[in-house]
């Protein structure tokens, strides 16, 4: 029954109400797979979410899938591929980052450009407040109205107004097709044209990713600046979208794997930031990106051209960020940081707006739950 | 405004006829900003109010009992349109097919359609997160809209969610889609637009049995193909329909039809029509009729979408019920409704989105015959409770508002129903907007008067 609550909730609401007589402030953390990207949640103490492993509801003719928040995607994966269905979702890092950890940062890859992100596959949460309060919001249905909707403002509040610790989300069968394509474009009018091609092509590609040459040698060994292209459907719808991609140059096949390899190319010590504007937009904001980056030669960059998003992973192993980092001063795109130098979250994020925070201060009076974790909220 | 009761008349309801509840006055503001300076003028006051769009709603969620109601019909205009990227500015009285027409040139449509879509509005569908057929592909509404600028009930102006790509930031619009109208007005509405598919396929699959087109349903979603609507219309419903000014050629003598429609791309769409098609003979379907044109295509929507409308001719009243079970409850729980409307000597008329497990178990009767209202509403609830124990919910697309409220303790807990509260406490401090829906009184406890919330706030 949705009216009780797990024991997961319980057991995490017993450490909330401890670190609250103790007047102490947590920091979530699931697989620590993340880490913290340096982001500045100063003097908590970890509450691991590890534990809370495991699917608890899964019935493959409804579509809908129920798991502890520390479920990872490998296990979610190994579940659903028996029923030749998946979640489609694929948040940049490895399989083994957690369901819990994806919808609290609101995060989601490629396959976005199709499926949506979280908060579109998401249709309930468990959650357990700062104040220690275990509430549920949503269902295990695939539609649902009732109540208002907690479960969305859970998505993309990076665990600073509860701790999610089950999560019902929207399956979808796996289509008799799914195949993977490159073709070779221009470094900077690139992105701009795949854009302008997406917009008049009679459907939508599973994921569409613009890559630029150092990303491309990473992925695929080309020499050039790329767009991949994942399509999905029936075998002849499939190849006709195939077909169509000719007008941007020499279609090629890749493997599937190209995306996982995308999904974890980042090292641990990159500096990764995305910006986002309109789609319209998608060649102004490419090239900003490019030249913002352009200090560093090994640079990775992809864009989103359905969606006007353009992500930079800028290792600094062997180089200083700093001028990168000074580039994003003046970015006129929407600029969302994803991980950065310690030094470089001071004021970054904060949430400016008076009605989200009287929603925190309702949520998480005590700022129990990581504090700072924007950048000083 | 109006205030003299025989003009309040008309607001005293809503679509469903179980509510009566008279305004204490009706405002209709032209503008925006008359809208602001009403709001306002009721803050002063301390005055609760109730924002109504074409009083088109299913849940009595729009009756105002003794406050003020906020018509925001007037309210039409389409501020602007970027085609390129797919959004519309609106304001909250624009009805939701007159935006689709507004779109049409471009290639465009907005997605979400609830059969009144005709007549309802973008703001009411806001406060809804109303559903409709296609949304089993295309997302309710919540997942078509990128940003609101919200007049709070204190009269101040917030904008929530971004336009101009990702947004950072609690997704307050994700927590005001669907607040049923106790969060604030929204005063303009970005929605993102659909491009429309090339090609659209329309099939009708009528079967003897109920059981049979609900595996259907499961068969063809287990494939991996979306259809872009895949409804199911009961004996009972067929029957309404084509002896109506609907009629649209559905066969009188089938237990039950699915009017499945796949659309896209042309390249391998008649694969995906032909595998559907299969799947339905293979699953008992005596004929599979594909419309041949759009006239066709109208026509078998048209049966559907005026559904309601039909069961005017079987009984002066009618309840539309709305609940969702897993879809591999389908089945067991169509038997259910039709053991319970047997036993409460009621007529239950089922058409509804079986793809999504959308149930819209309908209940034509008398309103005047107290005897039969009484029997409707007792075969409601063990409805709703056959519902909840399939592992349901009570409403998938036409709200709580006030007919559904005491259904919530069944599916949320006290703490779940006291954490919706307090997220309305945030939008709406004193409760003044739309007062008396979707979450019992009982229920909004004061946040800190909790034991579990006292202990976690008590010490720093």
């Amino acid at each position: 029954m949705t009216t009780i609550a797990t024991e997961s909730a319980v057991s995490l609401r017993t450490r909330i109400l401890d670190a609250a007589e103790r007047g102490a402030h947590l920091r979530i953390v699931g697989r620590g797979t993340w880490l913290d990207a340096n982001r500045p949640v100063a003097n908590a103490e970890p509450l691991s979410t590890r534990d809370l492993s495991g699917i608890t509801d899964y019935v493959p003719g409804d579509l809908t899938l129920t798991a502890r928040a520390g479920t990872t995607f490998a296990e979610l994966r190994a579940a659903t591929e028996a029923n030749r269905q998946w979640l489609a979702l694929d948040p940049y890092g490895s399989d083994e980052g957690t369901l819990g950890a994806t919808l609290a940062t609101a995060s989601a890859g490629p396959l976005r450009t199709y499926f949506g992100g979280p908060r579109d596959l998401t249709l309930g949460v468990e959650f357990v407040t700062g104040a220690g309060v275990i509430a549920r919001g949503g269902g295990r249905v695939v539609k649902n109205v009732a109540g208002y909707d907690i479960t969305r403002l859970m998505i993309g509040a990076w665990g600073t107004l509860g701790v999610i610790t089950e999560v019902t989300v929207r399956l979808h069968a796996r289509p008799a097709a799914d195949e993977s394509f490159a073709v070779d474009v221009d470094s900077q009018a690139g992105a701009g044209e795949v854009r302008t091609l997406l917009r008049r092509l009679p459907f939508k590609p599973y994921a569409c990713e613009v890559v630029n040459g150092s990303l491309a040698r990473a992925l695929t060994g080309s020499a050039a600046a790329q767009a991949l292209f994942r399509l999905g459907g029936n075998a002849e719808a499939v190849k006709a979208q195939r077909a169509a991609l000719i007008e941007l140059g020499t279609v090629r096949d890749v493997d599937p794997s190209v995306w996982a390899r995308l999904r974890t190319i980042e090292p641990a010590d990159a500096v990764v930031f995305r910006l986002s504007a309109l789609p319209s937009s998608m060649d102004a904001t490419w090239r900003e990106a490019t030249s913002i980056v352009a200090s560093a030669s090994n640079a990775l960059v992809h864009a989103t051209p359905a969606l006007g998003i353009v992500r930079c992973i800028v290792p600094t192993a062997d180089r200083d960020p700093t001028p990168v980092l000074a580039g994003l001063a003046g970015v006129k795109s929407t600029l969302i940081a994803e991980r950065l130098p310690a030094g470089a979250w001071s004021g970054r994020g904060a949430i400016p707006d008076a009605l989200s925070r009287r929603v925190k201060a309702a949520f998480d009076p005590n700022d129990r739950l990581n504090p700072g974790i924007f950048g000083g909220m | 405004m109006l205030f003299r009761p025989s003009e309040l008349l008309t607001y005293t309801s809503d679509a469903l006829p179980s509510y009566f509840k008279q305004p204490g006055l009706a405002v209709f503001p032209g503008t925006r900003d008359e809208v602001i300076a009403v709001v306002r003028e009721l803050a002063v006051r301390k005055i609760p109010f109730v924002p109504r769009g074409a009083g088109t709603g299913l849940s009595g969620g729009a009756l105002a009992e003794g406050v003020v109601l906020i018509g925001l019909n007037r309210l039409t205009r389409i501020l602007s349109i970027d085609a390129e990227n797919g959004f519309a500015v609106v304001e909250p009285g624009v009805v939701n097919v007159a935006l689709t027409r507004a779109v049409t040139a471009h290639g465009l449509h907005y997605a979400p359609d609830p059969s009144s879509q005709a007549a309802c509005t973008i703001g009411g569908n806001v406060a809804e997160n109303a559903g409709g057929p296609h949304c089993l592909k295309y997302g309710v509404t919540t997942n078509h809209i990128v940003a609101l600028r919200v007049l709070l009930p204190s009269g101040d102006i917030v904008n929530l969610g971004s336009v101009g790509g990702e947004h950072e930031g609690y997704d307050l619009v994700g927590a005001f889609v669907g607040s049923e109208g106790c969060f604030g007005i929204a005063l303009e509405i970005t929605v993102r637009l659909s491009r429309n598919p090339e090609q659209i396929r329309t099939l009708l699959a009528d079967y003897l049995s109920l059981e049979q087109a609900a595996q259907t349903v499961s068969a063809i979603v287990a494939t991996g193909i979306v259809p872009a609507a895949l409804e199911m219309i009961d004996q009972a419903t067929i029957r309404a329909v084509e002896s109506s000014i609907y009629a649209a050629g559905y066969p009188t003598d089938a237990a039950a039809a699915l009017l499945i429609e796949v659309d896209g791309a042309v390249a391998g769409l008649e694969h995906d029509v032909a595998t559907v098609e299969a799947l339905c003979k293979e699953n008992g379907a005596r004929t599979v009729r594909i419309a041949r044109d759009d006239a066709e295509r109208t026509r078998l929507w048209q049966g559907r979408k005026k559904a309601f409308g039909a069961m005017g001719r079987v009984a002066p009243h009618l309840v539309v019920q709305d609940a969702v079970v897993p879809r591999t409850k389908l089945p067991a729980i169509l038997a259910e409704v039709s053991r319970i409307g047997e036993r409460h000597g009621v007529r239950v008329c089922n058409v509804f989105h079986a793809g999504d497990g959308n149930l819209h178990p309908n209940i034509p009767y008398n309103g005047s015959d107290a005897s039969e209202t009484a029997r409707v509403h007792e075969a409601m609830k063990d409805i709703m409770q056959a519902c909840v124990a399939a592992g349901g919910t009570i409403t998938g697309e036409h709200g709580v508002g006030l007919d559904k409220v005491s259904y919530m303790d069944l599916i949320f807990s006290p703490d779940s129903l006291a954490t919706m509260c307090t997220l309305r406490e945030v939008f709406d401090p004193d409760r003044r907007c739309n007062p008396g829906k979707v979450v019992p009184m009982h229920s909004c406890r004061e946040w800190h008067g909790t034991p579990a919330a006292r202990a976690a706030s008590g010490s720093r």
